[in-house]
């Protein structure tokens, strides 16, 4: 199967590279950067006498981890079987000599491919549009590349979900932007364990700056109860593993239907 | 020798509406056409074939092998779906290459077999042009293109004729006529009696699901002139045409439409009364505006065949 994967993968990592949808998303996640320049300019008429490691962690808190990687994972993942249904080009894979479980895997994994360029091109160069200066330091490598490694396993663990969606109804957008916009937002806020049913608090459990974050949006951070570094990761993991597989089972035994 | 499509009991339904109903075909080497009017169940039952709807009742072998989610069969079958549908963003080449590649051919070979396939198509001049830019024709050309480019034993071809121009349908015709003389086996659909009749002698006609005749042309042409044809004739003398044709014993109906000033004749010898016409044309002064056959059409014709 790891050879139809391959090429699943490769098909539509192509057509993804050329498709309208990934020009407006690279657009949308250039907004950090875009972010990063203006409060660099800012700074530099020095208006903004605030650390920018804290600037940036304010803008990886609120924009990457609350929006983009939610947004991304949603519009690309829920989009996975619809997509071939409603544009009726389904047909064209079900009658090619490969599995429907490598058709769903294949196509999870050149979602990821393609959102993860632009997430890390993004937050890498917003990092260091805010941080390279005199100031800067080699291990402010390795907490750029750590927030990366974060972020791309919120990525994969929400894709994987939104992709099990795609799956299971026919129309997933609404019940994703409810989960990825209301369950996630508003449960972080719960103290407890109720926190730990959302894929937000373990990635916020990842981010060792985050409880201590200040500045002006602290506010959103507080009442994180976190989850040990290593649990956190396995859990991220599972949720990926699980949600995929659920994916690919359901996909190889449900019949879909092109809507005439 | 075991057929290399076959059927038994297949029947699908889509809630309570009845797609196909107990169809039991064995289709060997050659162009096979399924005949019906549009809904008939033609497209459902390729759809099966070709393991996108799974049988209700019944199974489908294609190579003896269960079709619904085997992979195994599909590199040895090429399908082209009736719905114009494409990944727009892709050119002509993209296009045929991506999913060339999915049989596992190098980028290479699918680039050369996807250009193979254009130029069998006549699209080789537009291969680099977004396929969202083809006209209707071009798009119905590049599915067939995706359809053979892998060099199927089996091809399944729903409606591949719809949309084409005369020149075009001439080409692929003949494209489909050179498969079947390499010893493929070819399964067609169309609701147009003449484009299968141009295509292969052996053809199935469905119905409302089932299969009500299967026959070479000859048989299928008889059951068809066994139905009345109505003519309507519209003419300024029509009231004398029709007076003058009333003794023909092949006649069984005539209605007046005095408002167009047109008579519709009903026949069930269609060949004698227009040798007739012919005549009274030649040898009277009579002048005709239009003639039209009101019911010649497939369903109208199925109609007949099922004692509608």
């Amino acid at each position: 199967m790891t050879t139809e994967i391959k090429r699943v993968f490769s098909f539509y990592f192509f057509l993804k590279k050329k498709s309208s949808r990934t020009k407006i998303f690279f657009l949308l996640s250039s907004a950090a950067i875009l972010l990063a320049l203006v409060i660099r300019a800012y700074r530099l008429a020095g208006h903004w006498a605030e650390n920018s490691q804290i600037i940036f962690q304010n803008i990886l808190m609120v924009f990457f981890l609350q929006f983009l990687i939610i947004i991304l994972a949603l519009f690309y993942g829920t989009s996975i079987v619809p997509e071939e249904m409603e544009g009726k080009t389904w047909p064209y894979l079900s009658s090619r000599p490969v599995s429907k479980a490598a058709i769903i895997i294949g196509k999870y994994l050149s979602s990821l491919a393609v959102t993860s360029i632009m997430l890390v091109s993004s937050l890498l160069l917003s990092y260091f549009i805010l941080n390279l200066d005199r100031d800067f330091q080699l291990k402010d490598i390795w907490t750029v590349v750590s927030y990366s490694l974060v972020l791309l396993l919120g990525l994969a663990a929400y894709l994987s979900f939104f992709t099990f969606l795609s799956t299971w109804l026919a129309k997933p957008i609404l019940l994703g932007l409810a989960f990825g916009f209301g369950w996630e937002n508003v449960i972080q806020y719960f103290p407890g364990t109720t926190q730990k049913l959302s894929i937000v608090h373990y990635l916020k459990s990842l981010l060792p700056q985050y409880a201590s974050a200040s500045g002006r949006l602290s506010f959103l951070f507080i009442r994180l109860e976190p989850t040990r570094d290593w649990l956190a990761v396995l859990i991220l993991l599972l949720i990926t593993v699980v949600f995929l597989g659920l994916a690919a089972l359901l996909f190889s035994y449900k019949e879909y239907l092109i809507q005439d | 020798m075991t057929a290399i499509i076959e059927a038994r009991n297949l029947s699908r339904w889509y809630g309570n509406v009845l797609g196909i109903s107990e169809i039991n075909l064995e289709i060997n080497p050659g162009i096979t056409a399924l005949l019906g009017p549009n809904g008939a169940g033609k497209s459902t039952f390729m759809k099966i074939l070709t393991g996108q709807l799974k049988a209700n009742i019944g199974e489908a072998r294609i190579f003896g092998e269960k079709v619904w989610n085997n992979r195994r069969i599909f590199s040895r079958l090429g399908f082209c779906p009736e719905d114009d549908a494409f990944y727009e963003d892709l050119s002509g080449l993209e296009f045929l290459s991506g999913l060339l590649s999915l049989y596992g051919f190098s980028q290479a070979e699918s680039r050369q077999k996807a250009s193979q396939a254009l130029d069998l198509v006549e699209l080789a001049d537009v291969a680099d042009r977004q396929v969202r830019s083809y006209s209707r024709g071009m798009r119905q050309r590049i599915k067939i293109a995706q359809a053979i480019a892998h060099d199927p034993e089996v091809l399944i071809l729903d409606e591949p004729l719809s949309g084409l121009d005369p020149l075009s349908k001439r080409r692929i015709i003949k494209l489909i006529k050179e498969f079947k003389n390499a010893g493929k086996t070819i399964v067609i659909s169309s609701h147009i009696l003449p484009e299968v009749e141009a295509l292969t002698s052996e053809i199935v006609l469905i119905h409302q699901g089932k299969i009500i005749a299967r026959g070479d042309i000859y048989f299928i042409r008889d059951l068809i002139d066994t139905h009345p044809h109505m003519i309507r004739i519209k003419s300024a003398q029509y009231r004398q045409l029709a007076t003058t044709m009333a003794g023909e014993d092949y006649l069984l109906k005539m209605a007046f439409e005095p408002e167009d000033q047109a008579v519709v004749f009903e026949t069930h010898d269609r060949d004698r009364f227009f040798n007739r016409l012919n005549e009274l044309l030649l040898s009277s002064p009579l002048a005709i505006d239009e003639i039209t056959s009101p019911d010649d059409n497939l369903q109208a014709v199925f109609d007949y065949l099922v004692g509608k």
